[in-house]
């Protein structure tokens, strides 16, 4: 191969470190993803109106019901459709829009489809922000979440996750946390 | 820096003007999506890694691998530490099966001929074609294919007998004479087994075992545990008898470069001296009494002394094993070659020994001869090429083009377009061996399976051959025994033959645990045997063989490390692996001594015109110590004309200098037959190399030590290097005072930045290199760059200088003498970053993006690197490397779905370097901080260790006392490289090469 490269030809981050959630088989259509994006309101607009602030604040949800993985992996992991079908089975909801939304869930369930969250939250590229160690911690996840259990749409909170708020907290004698580069960048 | 302005500040200024569109911290400016499945798999937890235990597919060597998948994607592959054959390391070639696996010339789907291109059509429609055709043929119908596990040689052999046709095993590379060999030698219809590790005398008479001959990472293990000098002082010995020293001869302790074709004289000659000392040479007593040393000696250009005096060894210094040649010695009287080697073996008593030829080894045998026939006769049938290219790796002189041509129609199996399947008129695209079921019968006790990894890669519409001769073969009314797949066929007989396996009745069980651990061994050890020499039933002479032509040179073109017979050249990792012998990289060469070269007035580079009978090629010359000045070398994988970006156009294909010709008893490729001329075309081509210097210049770069000077040393010092130093003000290193023990340096405080908390608790990451056992076989090079991200940048930039790799292995000549036989001396030296405790990369960085980690690692933070290229140029290791461009980014799709998702994929405008696997420590660092303990010794495995064939890395905390690697060093062999000159204080020791024959006192 010879690779042919003209500086500054391409533009936009060379993302590939951390596809996370990806399911080995299924491949976003990247056209397919655009009109979606386009045809909604907002590029940020959620394909499913979720509710954080019934689900966490409301009923009192473990955050690790549905973010699996949190406690065991880097990634905290988003819930498959079958962990919201194991209540909406039964649980089909009690106002009008509520009925909707869990229906489209348990359309994407009985059609084997999976549903495409916006993500919201996201370290740069070349961050390693290991969820267990944090968890491990017992860090709560609204400290860097926010007060989710009140959200009814997530937003990010207002701190930027840069790195110097990272490091606020590393340098926080009650985590005797390392505060070293390669802790976190590698 | 206490003095005026800091570092940073001064980047600061600097900054004001330029830097406005640096990236803030945590931006989401792009929408991202997250996809979660819909029903998760039991087994998979998003970020970490998924393993199976499969074998690889790469070759019949059958080695069991460990597959690393995450969220479904195989990203990397790792040797099964629990199978018997590869015993947890993997070569090269088995690390580039994920490049197959993503390759982006895999074929779309199934295709037919439509005038003279493809047109793609449907699974359905293409295998009701195959049937129509096969029947149409009324029987006249050939498989021709390369190594078949053993189930779908069985389901092949029902789909062809439903066809009422013939399979016929093809490969360039065959090991056919040897087979022949052993069948006249002992009656047994096999490849013989090699136990290199229960030798202490090992003569190779050309054969590549550490390159890629039969299985070698299972002889890489065996060589270095036999070879290297172990606590009492003794070590194994390696004696190459061939006219070139390949990767194996450069680890040989003695060369006798006899000249081409001249083996079974030697070999005979020193049978014949065994035998009247008293060795049992049953029905060969009376060959061996018309062969003696001094004939032998005139033949094969050396002196008689030399094979007197190996002869000698051979019975003294046992046990030993004699081994080869190798398919580079094929010529017209390979298979006596073969059995000479084999008749020596047994007369030295080594059959049940050290070679074993009552069992079996599934290594291809396959006949040239017969394939070729076997097409022809096919003329007007249907030809059906699996696993093998036979367009590209025979040449125009075997016929088979002509008889492929003569076909009514032809099917190829391939994965990506070749050569034959170019000129077929059906391709129905088999899967990657990471996506599909199959087992492995390396040797008739071990039983490896081959399970999918992953789902299939979704842009490639491909299907396992085995499910299409399912069904295909059930159009044709074939039963496979009710199999409706391959997967039901291959289980149904692993359920028949569990119980003579294993002796569980439990199937169900049993199989789980395979799936598990990938393996099977019989539970009833292979009792050796001392089989007799019987009297041949085959007329054969053993005299020199000729060579053809009229050229100043013997012809000797041998299979590449790299490439095999050209079926990897499409790979990038290999294309850019620099070759273990010439360090040359995308290019082919031609292969002469220096002295030739010089007096044609050549160096590296000079473009010349190898001529022979049938054909000729131009590649620059590789002026090489290690080839007798009559010989001219050319490896094979070059040159192909329909093989997909990666391979086409680079480099030349050898064997067209090939007459076709096959060996009459064995019907093998002949590819030493041949004399050949060398004209200089006048024209100079860079070479794409990555070697320095083949000379250390007397540096302690890579020093030796005799074997009669171990334990002799005086008081060793710590850790191999002198007290510690400093700079001082006015030049030159002073004494600095320390503090307890010296590899805590840097010391507490000493770093700015990073101040170093000096706890016991801290641990300090080392690493261990032992160059006694290290073969340069470069298998580590190829794993660090699987799972590092590190990109391939092709080959013009390879020749600006600008490779990637974070590791390569430096290669030195001492002692190499290519006209007498006698002791020679290639050293070979893996380099990667030293992580210096003194570090001269660290304080030339403006931004602090090169820094001292308080375990000890040299660390690069690739957001702070802002490209200054200062460090590069202060390492004295030349280990730092930096992005030129977005290589990257330049990684066409699906290849960059095998990025290790664990790791930053760096952009351009920055350097990087080998991290000793930080990713990894950090893995191991969270996975003992959930579950509250600390991590083992042995717990972090970087890459390139886990890989090594021959275990002569170890990577450990250097301050654990009881660790491996704190062990490991504490050797009177430790050395550092150019510690004693820099004092750079590096974090990798390096064991010293012990040779047999005295070296310099200079050298250390």
């Amino acid at each position: 191969m010879r690779i042919r490269l003209a500086v500054g030809a391409v533009i936009g981050a060379a993302v590939l470190g951390t596809v996370a959630f990806v399911q080995g088989t299924q491949q976003t259509d990247p056209e397919a993803a655009e009109s979606t994006a386009a045809s909604s309101s907002s590029p940020r607009e959620q394909p499913i109106a979720f509710v954080h602030d019934v689900h966490a604040g409301q009923y009192a949800m473990d955050c690790q019901y549905c973010h699996f993985s949190a406690e065991r992996s880097v990634d905290a992991g988003i819930p498959p459709v079958e962990t919201c079908m194991g209540c909406h089975r039964v649980v089909l909801g009690s106002t009008e829009t509520a009925q909707a939304e869990i229906a489209k869930v348990a359309e994407h369930y009985n059609a084997g489809r999976a549903i495409e969250w916006v993500r919201i939250y996201k370290v740069s590229d070349h961050v390693r922000f290991p969820h267990l160690r944090h968890v491990q911690a017992d860090v709560d996840c609204t400290v860097c979440h926010g007060q989710v259990q009140e959200m009814g749409v997530i937003t990010e909170v207002e701190q930027d996750l840069a790195m110097g708020w990272c490091v606020s907290c590393h340098r926080d004698p009650q985590y005797n946390a390392r505060v070293e580069c390669s802790v976190c960048h590698y | 820096m206490s003095d005026g302005i800091q570092r940073r500040d001064f980047l600061k200024v600097v900054g004001v003007g330029g830097a406005g569109a640096g990236l803030s911290g945590c931006s989401t400016q792009n929408v991202e999506k997250l996809i979660p499945y819909v029903v998760p798999p039991e087994e998979i937890t998003p970020g970490v890694a998924t393993w199976y235990a499969t074998t690889c597919g790469e070759c019949s060597a059958g080695c069991g691998v460990w597959v690393r998948t995450r969220e479904g994607r195989a990203v990397k592959l790792e040797g099964n530490p629990a199978h018997p054959i590869s015993q947890g390391a993997m070569c090269s070639v088995g690390h580039s099966s994920l490049q197959a696996l993503y390759h982006p010339d895999r074929l779309s789907g199934p295709m037919r001929r439509s005038g003279d291109s493809f047109e793609p059509i449907g699974w359905d429609e293409a295998e009701a074609l195959l049937a129509q055709q096969i029947q149409g043929a009324g029987g006249n119908a050939v498989l021709l294919h390369g190594h078949l596990g053993p189930a779908m040689e069985a389901a092949a052999s029902q789909f062809m007998a439903a066809a009422g046709g013939s399979m016929v095993e093809f490969e360039a590379l065959s090991a056919a004479p040897l087979r022949e060999a052993t069948r006249i030698a002992f009656g047994r219809d096999t490849v013989p087994i090699y136990d290199i590790e229960s030798a202490r005398m090992v003569v190779s008479f050309g054969a590549d075992f550490l390159g890629g001959w039969i299985s070698p990472v299972e002889h890489g293990r065996a060589f270095s545990s036999m070879s290297h000098a172990d606590e009492r002082g003794s070590k194994g010995k390696l004696v190459f008898v061939g006219p070139r020293l390949s990767l194996t001869g450069q680890n040989a302790d003695e060369w006798v470069p006899i000249r081409p074709g001249s083996e079974a004289v030697v070999a005979l000659a020193m049978a014949s001296m065994i035998s009247a000392a008293g060795g049992d040479a049953g029905p060969y007593a009376s060959l061996l009494r018309s062969y003696d040393v001094a004939g032998a000696a005139t033949q094969a250009g050396v002196s008689a002394d030399a094979i007197e005096a190996l002869a000698r060894a051979f019975m003294s210094d046992g046990p030993s094993l004699a081994i080869g040649p190798g398919p580079e010695g094929n010529h017209e009287g390979a298979t006596a070659a073969h059995l000479a080697v084999l008749v020596l073996n047994a007369v030295a008593g080594n059959v049940g020994r050290t070679i074993h030829v009552n069992g079996t080894s599934a290594v291809p045998a396959g006949s040239v001869a017969d394939s070729v026939q076997a097409v022809r006769r096919a003329a007007g049938g249907v030809v059906m090429v699996h696993g093998a290219n036979p367009l590209y790796s025979l040449p125009a002189g075997s016929g088979f083009a002509e008889a492929y041509a003569s076909a009514g129609f032809r099917v190829s199996f391939a994965q990506t377009m070749d050569e034959t399947a170019a000129a077929a008129d059906l391709i129905l695209p088999d899967r990657h061996a990471l996506e599909s079921w199959g087992d492995a019968n390396p040797r008739d006790d071990t039983w490896s399976i081959q399970q999918p990894a992953m789902q299939p890669v979704p842009l490639y519409d491909s299907k396992q051959t085995g499910d299409v001769m399912i069904s295909v073969g059930a159009r044709m009314g074939a039963d496979f025994g009710g199999a409706a797949t391959f997967f039901e066929f291959l289980q149904g007989r692993w359920r028949d033959a569990h119980t003579t396996i294993s002796g569980v009745p439990a199937f169900d069980e049993w199989w789980r645990a395979v799936l598990r651990t990938g393996v099977a061994t019989s539970s009833v050890p292979r009792q050796a045997e001392a089989t007799p020499l019987q009297a041949p039933d085959t007329a054969l002479t053993f005299e020199p063989a000729a060579f053809s032509g009229d050229g100043d040179y013997y012809l000797n073109v041998y299979p590449s490390v790299r490439f095999g017979d050209g079926r990897f050249a499409n790979r990038p990792w290999l294309q850019e692996l620099p070759d273990p012998v010439s360090k040359i990289m995308w290019q082919s060469w031609v292969e002469m001594h220096p002295s030739v070269a010089e007096e044609m007035g050549l160096r590296n580079g000079h473009v010349v015109r190898v001529t022979s009978a049938d054909g000729d090629v131009e590649a620059p010359v590789f002026t090489y110590p290690g080839i007798r000045p009559d010989v001219i070398a050319l490896a094979t994988g070059g040159g192909h004309t329909a093989y997909g970006q990666f391979a086409d156009g680079y480099g030349v294909n050898a064997v067209s200098l090939l007459s076709g010709a096959t060996e009459g008893p064995s019907g093998a490729l002949i590819y030493a037959g041949q004399r050949v001329s060398v004209t200089p075309t006048g024209d100079w081509q860079r070479p794409a190399t990555t070697e320095g210097s083949s000379d250390t210049h007397d540096r302690p770069i890579a020093p030796a030590v005799a074997l009669s000077g171990l334990g002799q040393a005086e008081e060793h010092e710590e850790e191999g290097h002198g007290p510690l130093k400093e700079l001082q003000l006015w030049g030159g290193f002073g004494p600095v005072e320390t503090e307890g023990d010296d590899r805590a340096f840097p010391l507490p405080g000493i770093s700015e930045y990073a101040p170093y908390d000096g706890g016991d608790a801290t641990p300090r990451w080392a690493m261990a290199i032992d160059l006694d056992k290290c073969t340069g076989c470069s298998a580590c090079v190829v794993a660090c760059q699987a799972e590092n991200n590190v990109a391939f940048v092709g080959e013009d930039e390879v020749l600006m200088g600008r490779e990637m790799h974070w590791m390569r292995i430096e290669r030195y000549y001492e002692t190499v003498d290519a006209e007498h036989a006698g002791p020679v001396d290639i050293r070979h030296l893996p380099m990667l970053c030293q992580h210096c405790g003194n570090a001269p990369c660290e304080p030339v960085c403006p931004v602090y993006a090169a820094y001292h980690t308080p375990e000890g690692l040299n660390a690069q933070v690739y957001n702070r690197c802002v490209g200054t290229r200062y460090c590069a140029n202060n390492c004295p290791y030349k280990v730092r490397v930096f992005n030129w461009y977005r290589y990257t980014a330049a990684i066409p799709e699906p290849l960059n779905w095998q990025f290790n998702p664990d790791v930053t994929v760096r952009d351009n405008g920055v350097m990087e370097k080998c991290t000793f696997c930080v990713q990894r420590i950090r893995d191991a660092q969270n996975l003992a901080a959930i579950s509250g303990r600390e991590i083992g010794d042995g717990e972090i495995i970087p890459a390139c260790q886990q890989s090594c064939p021959a275990e002569a890395i170890v990577f450990g905390n250097i301050r654990d006392e009881n660790a491996r690697v704190s062990q490991v060093v504490q050797n009177e062999r430790t050395y550092k490289v150019l510690d004693e000159l820099i004092n750079t204080q590096p974090a990798v020791s390096y064991l010293k090469k012990v040779t047999f024959h005295d070296v310099q006192a200079a050298e250390h």
